[in-house]
């Protein structure tokens, strides 16, 4: 736990948020905590800002009502109190008006007291002196509150504003109303209101709701922890069993419980798991049947064409002493019994791939070199042919892991295909690479294929034109066992051709069996002219 | 001198055509169509080569070549069908010199013949240093400090060519050609598999070579002389 935390601790802020992140990423449960604490932070807001928002302003209102009604009790008392003045001189004016602050005193509860007489009127001898709490001096009581006052004999006029006390300035409310002093003039009466009391008690709701929020807030992520686990097992568990089943192991199933809807989940899971297993192991079969009859069929033919062949070769060796129906026999015998041996060899071979017992015997080859040797090898068939094969390997220099039996066989078919269908036209081959792939790209300038037949090249026994007459006898599976040959090594086969401008087929393997060949290194239609 | 051919094949008809073939060309055939009879044809016979097919009922093809071995350096070529990369490899690893994969011309099969009962071009020097051995090459004989080595005449054929030409490495390829006579490339666990055996036989610790040299990605060439 320790540890825990120094690693926590050792950690930079931008650590802490990419792990924040990742997890975010990776965990939906840790997803769906987040959002649910982020809307409930969201819901207490708006319900945590009405709330108080509306307590404020009910409180602010009673509070007002009270004040205002008590400092029109407090004016009416003081205006009591001067309508019986008598006083005929300054002391005794001055009398009147200090026995009206004692009214006004006894008729409220705040302590804060201004009298001002009205500016503008005549001068009066007997007008008594200004008064005011100190609390309302400086600029407490605004001169538009003044105004409104002094322009308003009758009318009772308010204003919020922060009072000057002894333990600094406090929020509260100034109210004031004019009075009347028979013989001495009007005088505008304010009067303080203290309303810390109103915003204590608002704050101290306010700080009731925040916590109350917050500890809504810790629960609500609580329970959409626990809501979301509940949730988020099962489905971890069906995760689980489908990355295993997917690996291979076809037992595995998912424990079925309860009628829920999870429940049937697992049991549809398990269902498709089972069909699954059921056809895979049909196809087991099936391919190791395929795989036993090739065997069979293999074994039971050596025997009887060996025999054939050898006594084909005798007849055809001593043909010179044979009549001359007779060693036309034999030399026909001799000629078919070639191709029915390479078109044998062919259909096993690709019934071994169809019943996918293909073993590679990697080692590592130049993709390069091997090339130029095959081109070395079918230069006499080429000359035959009166064609001209150019080679050019900008790449490919490297060693890569591939059985180089079946890439010479890719490459001797294309070269072969190439000079058979180039019509004597020169065959550019090209060996190029990229950091994740090498290619080899055969090239002629001779009949060219129809887009249709582009796309039949690779099927079994397809012919590329069967009026022509074939001059190298091929089996017609020479393409799809190259296809074949190509895949097992995790390449591909790529043709681009255009009707009497040629064809190009390109071999591309990846320079790592288990990754993907990425971009092409040479690409099929190049060096054409669309 | 015909060279007398022992031929071991269950079928009949097959070693009737085999012998017929090899007449023709000049060999001296016997055959045997029993795996538990050969040995003791073998024995009898004393052949020049034997043709030794894989697959035999009773005894098969693989333990009569080690049984041959066990005794005699004569040339065996394996006659195999193709797919049975398994036991051909066993075959090999017991001791068998080349194979060939049915149905075979008889072209290739008197070539794969030829190729195992021609007597080596005479090097320059008649006496060889590889390692701390030391061939007599007319003498057909390997010694380490005056004790003999028994070899067979592939294994032999291919520690003159290595002995030969110290400086160079040889590819599988130029083995394949130089020691089995190959003129195309040919299946190169040939020559893995017989480097084996000889190490086995003239390496003081096989698995840390000083006679036959890897040389990685390249191929083999002759350890320096002691």
């Amino acid at each position: 736990m320790n540890r825990l935390w120094q690693r926590v601790l050792a950690m930079t802020p931008s650590q802490v948020w990419s792990d924040i992140v990742r997890f975010w990423r990776r965990s939906l449960q840790f997803r769906t905590v987040l959002i649910s604490m982020g809307l409930t932070t969201l819901a207490i807001i708006v319900v945590g800002i009405y709330m108080s928002v509306s307590i404020s302003n009910d409180l602010f209102s009673s509070r007002l009502t009270q004040v205002l009604n008590e400092s029109q009790r407090a004016q009416a008392a003081a205006q009591r109190v001067l309508d019986t003045s008598e006083a005929t001189d300054r002391i005794g004016a001055q009398s009147v008006m200090n026995a009206a602050r004692t009214a006004i005193r006894d008729a409220t509860s705040s302590p804060y007291i201004a009298v001002f007489r009205v500016p503008g009127q005549d001068a009066s001898v007997l007008a008594p002196q200004d008064f005011s709490s100190p609390e309302l001096t400086g600029d407490v009581i605004s001169t538009t509150l003044r105004g409104d006052v002094e322009g308003d004999s009758a009318g009772q006029y308010w204003q919020s504003v922060a009072l000057n006390t002894t333990i600094g300035r406090v929020p509260g409310v100034v109210v004031g109303s004019q009075l009347s002093l028979p013989g001495g003039g009007n005088y505008e009466l304010y009067i303080g209101y203290d309303f810390s009391q109103a915003e204590s008690t608002l704050a101290f709701v306010q700080s009731v709701l925040w916590f109350a929020g917050a500890v809504l807030l810790v629960l609500s992520g609580m329970v959409a922890f626990f809501v979301a686990r509940l949730l988020v097992r099962p489905i971890q568990v069906a995760a689980d069993t489908s990355e295993k089943l997917s690996q291979g192991d076809l037992d595995v199933r998912i424990p079925e419980s309860g009628e829920d809807v999870m429940s049937t989940l697992s049991r549809s899971f398990n269902s498709m798991a089972s069909s699954m297993q059921r056809q895979l192991t049909e196809l087991a079969e099936l391919s190791t049947i395929q795989q036993r009859f090739v065997a069979d069929v293999s074994h039971e033919l050596r025997t009887p064409l060996t025999t054939i062949r050898l006594a084909s070769d005798h007849l055809y060796r001593h043909r010179e002493e044979l009549t001359r129906d007779n060693r036309r026999s034999a030399e026909l015998l001799q000629a078919q019994l070639d191709r029915f041996e390479s078109l044998l060899a062919d259909l096993l071979e690709i019934s071994r791939y169809d019943a996918r017992t293909i073993e590679l015997e990697t080692e590592p080859t130049n993709v390069a070199s091997l090339t130029s040797d095959v081109v070395g090898l079918m230069m006499s068939l080429a000359t035959e042919n009166k064609c001209e094969i150019t080679i050019t390997s900008p790449g490919g220099h490297f060693d890569i892991d591939v059985d180089p039996r079946r890439i010479r066989r890719i490459l001797i078919n294309l070269i072969g295909n190439a000079i058979e269908h180039g019509a004597g036209s020169p065959i550019d081959v090209k060996i190029d690479s990229s950091p994740t792939a090498v290619a080899v790209s055969i090239r002629d300038h001779g009949h060219g294929m129809s887009p249709d037949q582009v796309l039949q090249v690779f099927g079994r026994f397809w012919r590329a034109d069967s009026a022509r007459k074939r001059t190298i006898g091929g089996t017609g599976l020479g393409l799809a066992i190259s296809l074949e040959d190509a895949r097992v090594h995790g390449g591909r086969i790529d043709v681009w051709a255009q009707v009497d401008i040629g064809a190009n087929f390109v071999l591309t393997l990846p320079r790592d069996r288990e990754t993907e060949i990425g971009e092409l290194p040479i690409e099929p239609s190049e060096g054409f002219i669309s | 001198m015909t060279h007398r051919i022992l031929v071991v094949d269950d079928e009949d008809i097959i070693l009737e055509m085999v012998a017929i073939a090899l007449t023709d060309r000049g060999y001296s055939p016997v055959v045997c169509n029993s795996g538990t009879d050969a040995l003791a044809v073998f024995r009898e016979t004393k052949p020049d080569l034997v043709l030794l097919d894989i697959q035999l009922p009773g005894k098969d093809g693989i333990e009569i070549c080690r049984d041959i071995r066990a005794e005699s350096g004569t040339p065996i070529i394996m006659l195999t069908a193709n797919g049975e990369t398994e036991s051909l490899v066993l075959a090999l690893e017991a001791g068998a010199d080349d194979y060939i994969v049915k149905p075979y011309k008889a072209e290739e099969l008197t070539a794969r013949i030829r190729a195992r009962l021609r007597t080596p071009s005479e090097p320059t020097s008649t006496v060889l240093g590889i390692g701390d051995l030391t061939i007599d090459v007319a003498g057909h004989e390997v010694r380490r400090n005056g004790e003999l080595l028994s070899l067979t005449p592939l294994e032999f054929d291919l520690l003159v060519a290595l002995a030969s030409q110290p400086s160079l490495v040889f590819t599988r390829e130029m083995l394949l050609e130089q020691v089995w006579g190959y003129q195309y490339k040919a299946d190169t666990r040939l020559v893995n598999v017989h480097v084996q055996r000889l190490r086995g036989k003239i390496e003081e610790d096989p698995d840390n070579p000083r006679v036959v040299m890897t040389v990685r990605g390249v191929g083999y060439r002759a350890g320096s002389v002691v």
